[in-house]
């Protein structure tokens, strides 16, 4: 089977910077799109998809972190790679929060941008696979639902969930394995890449909202256990 | 820079203590010299009970009299004597006359150190802010070429590319270093101008011939980018002006306009210079990107970017516009600009006052 020929949206204001990053994206085979500021980059989605978008933070208009948002508010699922000058800790924070997949400081080695490309695309792609897979693409625990592919699931209340591509991707990972232990290393991982984040405890905080919308007492909860210092337990029904 | 810091506020505490404690000392002194007057009375009152009561009990008067000199007794009555009071009512006015003039003027120069002393703090801690902010934009600024440098380089060193791919390259790679460079050029000027350190001349200077300098040096790069650029500016017009400053101005101007006009793929820049009564105005016309009316105000701005939308995009510093408005302010001049909308061009006015003979004017 051919490698399937992924779709770029480029959104980048410096004309010789976009110029070069389109270029070597579609040497290594992608379908590149460019646009050069951010509203353009929000109406583009109201008539195109594509499986990743390579964003500049400083955008004339609306800024990155303000598009990123944007279409997560819309319910675009789409990996964000930020291309930015900002470099700080507190800057790369900003853009995982908007709902940023991974951030990458300018200026950058041509080839770790490609390392990057490559592995939120493979990230992705193991998600989708696993999602599509007949019998996984829905998971079923202690009353609640979760449709994968859909993002969107149902509480042991019955209260309509509309999940991030972050929750479910950390579910995904953790219903994989259930009743084992996964640590906060392998979430990371699997779900963000390597050193995207400063700290651990980023996951920590996605699985407190997953508690809080599947677990019926968030505070003492019997789904997604702490293994204190390791990681995490994912129990579908635990013993009564 | 920690250490002079905490020197200053050092200092500015010890003047506030010292202040305090003036002002304790003048309030204790106020309080001493009535307490000493009416300690005075008091010791007097009583010498006036004894005298009276001697007098009661049938003492001659003169041996009374000599018993309290500081009185005054006769038969009928016995006070203290009007020399003294008056002596005690001065010493204690002088003391007072004193404590208020010496005390006072340490007090009012105490509190004018603490006022020097806090304004400087503040202006200092506004420049490191202002200082540490210019820094994280121009180094942000700086990062954008420096990046599609490196990508380009890196492109070349990654993929084997036929030679005109490798031209194109090179060519973007020489564009980005020039780019770098009128950046060093723009963030010097800028940071001159904010720190007062450019010594602004008033003197006659022939327009025409700074003009057409700076187009010079300028054709090719509008060659390159298909931009045909038209000079009319007369001869003999003068501007009462810096002559580096027009110069920095009409580049500065110029530079925009080109960078306005090379997204739109060519077009053409116009500077076209009249005499205005007193005034001679040079116009910028360019068929670029244009703006839109809202942005306006923020053309001027430090560090502020405009993007046209419709494929087209400004790459600047951000500074270039801003030098041209601080020089044309402080060499008592003005700028405008005018857009009819995306896409549809712009003008920049440059106005300075008119000057005097052909004799004196620089070029």
């Amino acid at each position: 089977m051919s490698e399937p020929v992924y779709q770029v949206l480029v959104v980048e204001d410096d004309p010789h910077l976009a110029a070069g990053v389109v270029e070597n994206l579609r040497a290594e085979g992608f379908r590149v799109d460019t646009v050069s500021d951010g509203r353009r980059a929000v109406e583009w989605f109201d008539t195109h998809h594509c499986d990743l978008i390579v964003l500049d933070a400083m955008l004339p208009g609306l800024d990155g972190f303000a598009v990123c948002r944007t279409l997560r508010e819309r319910g675009t699922k789409t990996p964000v790679l930020f291309l930015t000058a900002l470099g700080e800790a507190t800057d790369r924070i900003r853009g995982l929060e908007a709902g940023g997949d991974d951030y990458l400081a300018k200026p950058f080695h041509l080839q770790e941008f490609l390392l990057r490309v490559r592995a939120i695309l493979r990230r992705w792609e193991w998600y989708r696979a696993s999602a599509r897979t007949a019998g996984s693409d829905v998971l079923k625990f202690a009353g609640n639902e979760v449709d994968f592919r859909a993002f969107r699931g149902r509480s042991w209340n019955g209260e309509e969930q509309e999940l991030t591509e972050k929750e479910a991707m950390i579910l995904k990972v953790l219903a994989e394995k259930p009743g084992e232990i996964v640590s906060r290393e392998d979430l990371l991982e699997k779900v963000w890449g390597y050193d995207v984040f400063p700290s651990t405890r980023t996951v920590d905080n996605f699985i407190l909202k997953l508690r809080k919308r599947f677990e019926r007492d968030p505070a003492n909860p019997v789904h997604f256990l702490t293994v204190w210092g390791v990681g995490y337990r994912f129990i579908p029904e635990p013993a009564p | 820079m920690k250490r002079t810091r905490l020197f200053q506020i050092t200092v500015l505490l010890l003047v506030v203590v010292a202040a305090v404690q003036v002002g304790y000392w003048l309030y204790d002194q106020h309080v001493r010299g009535v307490e000493k007057t009416a300690a005075l009375t008091r010791l007097y009152d009583q010498q006036a009970a004894a005298a009276r009561a001697l007098l009661d009990g049938g003492a001659p008067l003169q041996r009374v009299q000599e018993t309290f000199p500081d009185l005054a007794v006769n038969a009928q009555k016995v006070e203290l004597a009007p020399e003294h009071r008056a002596a005690l009512l001065a010493e204690q006015q002088h003391r007072l006359t004193q404590y208020q003039w010496e005390g006072g003027f340490f007090l009012f120069a105490l509190c004018a150190c603490i006022g020097v002393i806090f304004a400087a703090l503040r202006a200092e801690t506004r420049v490191l802010n202002e200082q540490e902010q210019f820094l994280a934009l121009v180094s942000h600024q700086f990062k954008t070429p420096l990046a599609s440098l490196q990508l380009s380089v890196e492109t070349m060193n990654l993929r084997q590319l036929p030679p005109e791919r490798s031209r194109a390259l090179l060519e973007r790679m020489l564009s980005d270093l020039t780019r770098m460079e009128t950046m060093v050029g723009q963030i010097l000027d800028s940071s001159r101008l904010s720190h007062g350190r450019w010594d602004l001349k008033r003197e006659p200077v022939l327009l025409d011939a700074t003009v057409n300098r700076v187009v010079s040096q300028y054709l090719e790069r509008a060659q390159t980018d298909h931009i045909a650029i038209e000079s009319q500016v007369p001869a003999d017009l003068r501007v009462l002006a810096d002559p580096i400053a027009v110069d920095v101005v009409v580049r500065n101007i110029l530079e925009n306009a080109l960078a306005a006009v090379a997204p739109v793929g060519g077009g053409t820049v116009t500077l076209a210079a009249r005499a205005q009564g007193e005034e001679v105005e040079l116009a910028v016309r360019d068929s670029g990107i244009g703006f839109r009316p809202d942005d306006q105000p923020q053309l001027f701005r430090k560090f502020s970017r405009l993007n046209a939308g419709a494929g087209s995009s400004y790459y600047g510093t951000g500074l270039g516009l801003y030098i041209v408005q601080r020089l044309m302010q402080l060499t008592g001049g003005r700028v405008s600009a005018s857009s009819e909308g995306l896409g549809r061009g712009a003008e920049f006015r440059l106005t300075w006052p008119m000057a005097g003979t052909q004799a004196e004017s620089h070029a």
